[in-house]
């Protein structure tokens, strides 16, 4: 393995840290919740849910986390601005793990934003994404919120070449007048999580992997991606699936150590109800990665798997 | 003239073939409605980008497709189904954004303009978003079935291969081993360092 000549960042969100040289940190995974089609959510407008299955399942999260050492964040999905502030004010009241706020909606964003503003949660939340498609309406609600964490997509519509996501980030890529880590830095996110885009795989999927390599060197800053998105969105999988569901959870969860291994400190690995098969992959793949560094001068953090699990 | 691209449909995705002779395909958007026979394909289409590329690439390779019934429910935040309608309706410009389209990230990267015109010029679009009765859905296809001669040209064949070639970075650095035309690692200190170039 290796290390990287460029200083890491390590983001403290709310306790929870994240980033620096492959094997200081565990990884840190997030479990997502109240995605679509969730059947704990029986209505995904209004925000209504079961919530002694919801509470069950983070608890599930947790107890992973705790006897793994892999800390965990809530990846909250909402649909509307209504459901995004129950889900926010639930997730709350159970967990003081730091969660992320995430719809395909920029108003459900934004509204998120303002609610976490309004009642002190803005040190645990992160906003997903700051994007190629951020408008200018969004940008300055995060410049008057006080969320300070964010994930910066490297998706490139144009041009999803390594160069093309790169140059994204670093300056707009001749799609937007500055690369969308300065975007960030001018909303007042501190805490910046590239994010290298996970497009299904024939469209590039494997180019994040590497990005996630040349950002750490480029930026220093702690990277990670929804990479089970790749094997869930191949067509061939889905058939294998049919005829054994083994071989798709193998890939789904299989990958998310394919983005440990390739210097990730984050990930984001889909249905939080994964969160049981999710921990040892992610425990394997820290020890091995730890392992690997022995020697290049990195001292690895105390709560690491390999001083709980070897 | 053959109408249909060997191995039609060129690209693999969520959706169902039924009769390939026939003029009209269905787009489902966000929703899984129950097939009919009837249609040229039947699948959905989630996402404003790749999503319709597909949709765009699968259709004009079969020139027996006049037709493009939409419908389901929309893609929220995604909006792939206005995005298409927009594509159809005015094209890209020179970013390749979807001129018109809402969707969260409307761009085309992987289809040359060509093909866009080709798209704009073979198929009507039947804009039945948000219906999402199937008996309702199959009468519409029973009407279009039948409706159209085949497109007067051959099929458009958009292979994977007619992407843009990657670019092959240099070698010729002082790194064992190279991750980007910036950055390489040295062997024997495991250090990921900027090459100079």
């Amino acid at each position: 393995m290796f290390r990287f000549q460029k200083d890491q960042t390590i983001c403290n969100i709310a306790g929870t840290k994240v980033g620096g040289q492959p094997g200081e940190l565990p990884s840190v995974i997030a479990g997502t919740i109240f995605y679509k089609g969730h059947k704990i959510v029986s209505d995904p407008t209004k925000g209504l849910f079961d919530k002694s299955s919801a509470e069950e399942l983070i608890n599930i999260q947790q107890q992973g986390s705790d006897e793994t050492k892999i800390p965990s964040i809530i990846h909250i999905y909402a649909e509307s601005s209504e459901s995004i502030i129950r889900y926010i004010d639930f997730i709350d009241n159970i967990s003081d793990v730091p969660f992320i706020v995430d719809s395909s909606e920029p108003d459900v964003r934004i509204n998120a934003s303002k609610h976490v503003t309004e009642t002190g949660l803005a040190d645990r939340a992160i906003y997903n994404s700051l994007n190629m498609s951020t408008e200018y309406e969004e940008i300055e609600a995060l410049k008057i919120s006080d969320v300070d964490s964010a994930i910066i997509l490297g998706f490139n519509a144009v041009d999803s070449s390594l160069d093309g996501r790169i140059s994204l980030l670093d300056n707009g890529g001749n799609l937007l007048d500055k690369g969308l880590i300065d975007v960030a830095e001018e909303c007042g996110i501190r805490n910046k999580l590239i994010d290298p885009s996970i497009t299904p795989m024939g469209n590039g999927a494997g180019i994040a992997l590497r990005m996630s390599i040349v950002s750490k060197a480029k930026w220093g800053l702690p990277v990670g991606s929804g990479i089970h998105n790749a094997p869930s969105s191949w067509k061939w999988l889905q058939e294998k699936k049919k005829e054994d569901y083994l071989k798709y959870k193998i890939c789904d969860i299989g990958s998310v150590s394919m983005q440990v291994v390739a210097a990730g400190d984050y990930v984001l690995y889909g249905p939080i109800e994964n969160s049981p098969y999710v921990f040892p992959i992610v425990s394997m793949a820290d020890i091995m990665v730890r392992e690997s560094v022995d020697d290049l001068g990195i001292e690895s953090s105390l709560m690491h798997p390999i001083n709980y699990l070897v | 003239m053959d109408n249909i691209a060997e191995n039609w449909p060129p690209f693999k995705g969520d959706y169902i073939i039924g009769d390939p002779e026939s003029c009209i395909a269905v787009v489902t958007l966000a929703s899984s409605i129950e097939t009919c026979d009837e249609a040229a394909i039947w699948g959905t289409c989630k996402t404003e980008n790749l999503g319709v590329e597909k949709v765009v690439t699968n259709v004009i390779s079969n020139s027996n497709i006049r037709y493009i019934l939409l419908c389901g429910g929309e893609s929220r935040g995604h909006l792939s189904g206005k995005s298409l309608i927009s594509l159809h309706e005015n094209g890209i410009d020179n970013n390749g954004r979807i001129i018109g389209s809402e969707g969260a990230i409307p761009f085309i990267e992987n289809i040359p303009e060509s093909a866009i015109k080709r798209f704009q010029e073979q198929v009507d679009i039947v804009d039945m978003t948000g219906i999402t009765d199937t008996e309702k859905i199959h009468r519409l296809v029973h009407e279009y079935y039948r409706k159209n001669g085949p497109y007067e040209e051959n099929p458009y064949i958009l292979q994977k291969n007619n992407k843009k070639p990657a670019k092959t970075i240099k070698a010729g650095s002082s790194a064992d081993i190279i991750i980007s035309e910036e950055f390489g690692i040295d062997s024997v200190t495991g250090s990921i360092f900027k090459i100079n170039v």
